[in-house]
């Protein structure tokens, strides 16, 4: 009996497993979400870039946001990361061997599949129709799932408030774009280095400028397929990879393809859970039953 | 030879009490500047870091140490290995006390910590983190159910209220009778919801990280993730209700059960052996498993723990090893410390934000980790103190 009894645990812990696999299993990622060119966005050229920052500054006035010193003097803004405080910054990279530099702007690149809108536990990141991606505070709890789930590292967290929330680039979506202006940091650009627009205009802007000089830039366009595709585009210097200005090679694929797929197949209407609970609840069953037999065989005698 | 569970009555405040308050207090103090002050006051969380040991260890290690409270269950209700009945109530405690600290310590690391009950009610379906607090919330309730046995046995007929209340004695007494007959009658459904709800989300925590590709190193990255951690946490289960089982004997000068948990412990190397053949298998069939030898820390952190699980694996096939009280104690704990390591590799050492961003627990975060372990130790004294849970032992024996 005993034997039985072991070889019944051991069949049920294989169905077990060959169920789990199968839904472990990555699937195919489910259906790529199509970039829409009707959306906002922004192009930032590398090779445009001069480094003045009025960008930055244009920023943190359209944000009212603090500044941030490194200096002793504590008197310029000067972040070295973005910040809670800091949703735009430009950095700068330089390659001393070869001598060539290059200015690259960080700030959201709202993308198109937004991995922090599918970590969200609640939803309180939402792509918008107008393309930005939308972070509403009432409804956050803080768990910071977003910014593990970023590629980019782009939500930021008030570290030193008691009651902290996420903070990013909004695309100036209700403060400007809602009065058809274009964003704070576009318009203060005075290189054309950031160039406000729709997504698909943007995208032809970005090629007829490398068309135009080839020599100049790297023939391509970051942000039109990366992760799914972003909102935000850059063009860099044809000696400056990407990879260099912290924009690193991605897969074209959305990073929550895998996770996504994984929840859809566990929850597929219940049926996995469910079908578990049914195979546990026989087992329970047929050992019950059993023991009552043994039991009633035996009169009675033994406990219980 | 069963016999009835019994409260231990004995002295409460030990030395040892007077131990674990200390560290609660320590904790308190941090967690003042923790609510009052910001995280930046007493941690070291980073942007490239959002996640620190209070999710790894207090979160992850918690919910995949509490595993003891299912498996037991299973094994003993559902695959009807009755013998193992003593073991079955200290190991629904703790699962208890291990997921009313996970909920806990959440509250600790959530920025608007009052927003909590928004999973409930604002849903998205697609995040990882949304279906394991549902399952979490759930099985808490069915822990709380499954526990409430040994209260109403307790005091089920001998209801003393103080002063006036006494007229509800009466009253109280049939409701706690008819609470017992519906328990009964209810239990099994319970029982098996708490193993389904537990399937859920320990594989789903080894889902948690897969939306970050880029950051978790690729002897962590994989998609059989959530299955990875389900057979690991299934395999820790045991082992944790062994080390409880010990220490308890050790600190309230019982009885060593060894006949018993090295019965138990004849599971282990089938729940092991499972868990490696597929974390092997996993690792051969990516093929990167030459990375456990580039000599990174992450690739010795992966042997380290690979060793932690395999060790177990090969000396509790042995019924001598199985049968040594101290050796079963010792290979327990290796298993325990291989998933912790698991834990903490895949939260924490095996990701690389990018950005150069490094994280180090602060003296802050280690201290209000340790109140939780702290104040779990004092819950599981309370309980077995004034309730039925450990096994009542014969009295002509003399205390170790």
């Amino acid at each position: 009996m005993d034997i039985s009894r072991r070889k019944f645990f051991k069949v049920t812990a294989a169905a077990g497993g060959v169920a789990a696999c199968a839904v472990a299993k990555p699937a195919l990622a489910r259906e790529a979400k199509e970039p829409d060119p009707n959306e906002y966005g922004m192009l930032n050229d590398s090779a445009r870039c001069i480094g003045c920052k009025a960008c930055q500054v244009a920023c943190k006035k359209e944000n009212k946001l603090p500044t941030e010193s490194s200096l002793e003097d504590s008197l310029y803004d000067s972040p070295r990361n973005t910040s809670e405080h800091t949703y735009t910054l430009i950095k700068l990279f330089k390659d001393d061997k070869r001598g060539v530099s290059s200015f690259v702007k960080r700030q959201c690149m709202h993308c198109v599949d937004p991995a922090c809108q599918s970590a969200c536990i609640v939803g309180a990141l939402k792509k918008q129709p107008d393309g930005s991606v939308k972070y509403d505070a009432q409804m956050c709890m803080g768990c910071r799932y977003c910014m593990v789930a970023c590629p980019f590292n782009i939500p930021q967290f008030e570290w030193k408030k008691a009651i902290p929330v996420i903070t990013k680039c909004t695309l100036c979506s209700e403060s400007r774009l809602a009065k058809n202006k274009p964003t704070a940091c576009s318009e203060a650009c005075p290189a054309g280095a950031i160039v406000f627009g729709r997504r698909g205009d943007l995208l032809k802007i970005a090629r007829s400028r490398i068309e135009a000089s080839p020599e100049l830039y790297v023939d391509h366009i970051y942000g039109e397929k990366e992760v799914g595709g972003t909102n935000v585009f850059y063009l860099s210097k044809k000696e400056v990879a990407f990879a260099s200005l912290g924009l690193p090679d991605f897969d074209y694929r959305p990073v929550s393809g895998l996770t996504e797929s994984i929840q859809h197949r566990i929850f597929q209407y219940f049926i996995p859970p469910i079908a578990v609970y049914t195979v546990l609840g026989g087992i329970m069953y047929y050992n019950q039953r059993r023991k009552n037999q043994a039991a009633q065989a035996q009169g009675g005698e033994e406990h219980e | 030879m069963s016999r009835p569970a019994a409260p231990l009555r004995q002295k409460f405040f030990t030395f040892n009490v007077a131990v674990l308050l200390f560290f609660i207090g320590a904790g308190v103090v941090f967690a003042y500047f923790r609510f009052f002050h910001g995280f930046a006051s007493i941690t070291n969380l980073s942007p490239g870091f959002p996640w620190g040991i209070w999710i790894s260890f207090d979160v992850a290690c918690g919910v995949a140490l509490a595993a003891g409270g299912f498996t037991t269950a299973a094994i003993v209700e559902i695959f009807g290995q009755g013998r193992y009945h003593p073991l079955l109530r200290p190991a629904t405690l703790t699962a208890f006390i291990g997921y009313f600290l996970v909920a806990l310590a959440v509250c600790f690391d959530l920025g608007k910590y009052y927003n909590i009950w928004h999973a409930l009610v604002f849903w998205n379906g697609t995040s990882v983190l949304f279906e394991v607090a549902w399952c979490v919330m759930m099985y808490l309730t069915v822990l709380a159910i499954e526990n409430l046995p040994a209260v109403v046995e307790q005091y089920k007929g001998n209801v003393q209220l103080p002063g006036s209340l006494g007229l509800l004695d009466r009253p109280t007494n049939w409701f706690l009778g008819r609470a017992d007959q519906v328990l009964r009658r209810t239990m099994a459904f319970f029982v098996i919801a708490g193993v389904v709800l537990s399937f859920g989300h320990q594989s789903s925590l080894g889902t948690l990280m897969l939306i970050a590709p880029y950051k978790l190193h690729e002897l962590w990255y994989t998609p059989l993730s959530p299955l990875l951690f389900l057979t690991s946490a299934v395999s820790v289960g045991i082992p944790m209700v062994i080390f409880e089982a010990t220490l308890a004997t050790k600190f309230f000068g019982r009885k060593p059960e060894t006949e018993l948990l090295s019965g138990i412990a004849e599971y282990i190397p089938s729940f092991l052996g499972t868990y490696l053949l597929l974390r092997i298998g996993d690792l051969a069939y990516r093929g990167v498993l030459a990375k456990a030898f580039d000599g990174s820390l992450q690739g010795y952190s992966f042997l380290v723990e690979l060793s932690l699980f395999a060790m177990p694996y090969f000396l509790l096939k042995r019924p001598r090893i199985r049968a040594n009280g101290t050796f079963l104690f010792l290979c327990a704990c290796s298993v325990i410390l291989a998933v912790v390591l698991n834990r903490f590799n895949v939260f924490l050492i095996g990701v690389n934000p990018g950005n150069g961003y490094n994280y180090f627990p602060s003296v802050g975060e280690i201290a209000i980790t340790l109140a939780f372990v702290a104040f779990g130790v004092l819950l599981y004294k309370i309980g077995v103190n004034y309730l039925p849970i450990l096994e009542e032992q014969a009295p002509d024996h003399e205390p170790a």
